[in-house]
């Protein structure tokens, strides 16, 4: 009962006609292994991704996307205000974070087969949202307009310009022309705040859609999975909320010992500036290093494109019910393969760009 | 069905005006235009100099400088080549070395001879000659952008 107001929590949630979310948010009850370490990859992308959404909200107050003055206006908002640089960095450690965790969701996924039936959507559309997350990366990093952005932008739209027939349509589709110019940074500024934020919490609701109506994976000594479960709330819920200050702090504090790099403004007369390739996308920059010529669109378009219609059906090509991975010899197999050659290539490509010192 | 019918309707009622709007630029010809870059008698025979241009483009709503630079060789008997300054791998702009007799792409470590064909790393296709002209003794060339 409050008092100054005399309206117990009763008749608020009464008045809020919020009975029906509340029953059913205090009945929901989990599996009890859902909390174990290797399952909260899922809850930490959640946080990060929170926290990405509210640092690129807060930054948006002070960004001006225009040329000549989208670089004075990160400038400002990291050295000039309090936070500024925790912000833009909690953003900047915060995707490359997201990326290492999403890998490890996936992987985590793959090893205890969470994609079998009656899973198969969970994965497909966990894939989606996978294949989606680089689209943030290519339209975030020209918005800063420094050297380093506007270059990588340079080799990453001739990289999808390189795609037989439709690449230099998309290329033209994603800068509205030619160049990279002010139609081409307005376009990614609001690709960026906009439309793939809409796009993304759309694809994570289906992602929710389906673990909510095929349940999370059975833990492997699945005797005990029918008997033990914990509520959702509070225990999942403050779980999540003690990761999530967890997470924030870690990040801030990163931040605040290593600011968010900028780079010097961008130039686009200046050729003696060498985008160096992000470590998430060095194998495929070495593919695309390895194939040349007529074999180019191998490295650029068919083994990437390939790779990415594997994950899609892999659900549906490996559908035995077998789920422990020792037990799934064949299919460990081929993933240590390709989790090798990915490795391999990223390794070539690092030490290609960044020990062997430019002419 | 009826709900099919009424729903496509109304995804053509906003797709068409919305596509169309969002397309429109992206659809526009490329242009191009003879960028001046000064006297012939500036150009040295037998070597391979960085010329650099600045002329206004309109980029939508916006008319800004677009800067860059093209190479020009000039041979002995004063016959001008040029060449673009963008790789032909993935658009990284390509640097004359004269101690290597090669144009060299610092991003991939291509090279190019100085007839601007490939000799050695990723890229196959051969550097672009631009369009050149020689009127009243200055140099004209035919950029697109």
């Amino acid at each position: 009962m409050n008092r100054a107001t005399g309206i117990s929590h009763v008749t608020l949630i009464e008045y809020l006609s919020l009975e029906r979310i509340v029953k059913r948010l205090s009945v929901l009850t989990v599996p009890a292994d859902a909390l174990t370490w290797h399952r909260f990859f899922g809850a930490l992308l959640l946080s990060l991704l929170v926290l990405l959404f509210l640092s690129g909200a807060f930054m948006a107050f002070y960004y001006s996307p225009a040329l000549g003055s989208a670089y004075d206006s990160v400038d400002y908002a990291l050295f000039s205000l309090p936070f500024g640089g925790i912000i833009k960095g909690v953003h900047h450690y915060g995707w490359n974070l997201f990326l290492i965790v999403l890998g490890a969701h996936l992987v985590r996924a793959f090893v205890v087969s969470a994609y079998k039936p009656p899973r198969q959507m969970i994965w497909v559309s966990g894939v989606m949202i996978l294949l989606f997350v680089p689209l943030f990366i290519i339209t975030g990093d020209l918005l800063t307009w420094d050297q380093k952005g506007f270059w990588s932008t340079q080799v990453r739209l001739s990289i999808i310009g390189s795609i037989p027939f439709i690449g230099d349509l998309l290329v033209r589709l994603f800068q509205g022309g030619p160049l990279t110019g002010i139609v081409a940074l307005t376009r990614f500024y609001v690709l960026h705040i906009l439309f793939l934020p809409g796009l993304l919490a759309f694809l994570i609701l289906i992602h929710f859609h389906f673990i909510k109506n095929n349940g999370l994976s059975y833990s492997f000594s699945s005797d005990n999975y029918s008997t033990k479960t914990v509520r959702f709330f509070p225990v999942i819920f403050n779980r999540w909320l003690i990761l999530f200050m967890g997470i924030t702090l870690v990040l801030g504090l990163i931040s605040w010992y290593w600011p968010a790099p900028l780079g010097d403004p961008a130039d686009p007369t200046d050729s003696s500036y060498v985008p160096r390739p992000e470590w998430w996308v060095l194998f495929l920059n070495q593919l695309v290093t390895i194939f040349t010529g007529s074999f180019s669109v191998v490295g650029s378009v068919i083994i990437p494109g390939g790779l990415a219609g594997l994950l899609i059906v892999l659900p549906f090509i490996d559908s035995s019910p077998e789920r422990h991975p020792v037990r799934r010899k064949r299919v460990m197999l081929c993933a240590a393969i390709i989790a090798i050659a990915i490795l391999a290539l990223s390794i070539m490509g690092y030490l290609e760009h960044f020990s062997t010192p430019h002419v | 069905m009826k709900t099919t019918v009424l729903g496509s309707g109304a995804v053509l009622l906003l797709g068409i005006p919305l596509i169309s709007y969002f397309v429109a630029p992206s659809l526009k010809k490329a242009t191009g235009k003879w960028v001046d870059f000064g006297a012939i008698d500036d150009l040295t025979p037998g070597s391979i100099e960085m010329l650099t241009y600045e002329f206004l483009v309109k980029d939508g709503w916006l008319v800004l400088p677009q800067r860059g630079f093209v190479w020009a060789k000039t041979n002995q008997d004063r016959a001008i080549k040029v060449f673009s300054s963008t790789c032909t791998h993935l658009a990284c702009n390509v640097i004359w070395q004269e101690e290597a007799n090669h144009f060299i792409c610092p991003c991939h470590s291509g090279r190019f001879d100085s007839h601007g064909n490939p000799v050695a790393g990723p890229p196959t296709k051969p550097l672009s000659t631009l369009e050149s002209k020689i009127e009243e003794e200055n140099l004209l060339v035919y950029l697109t952008f």
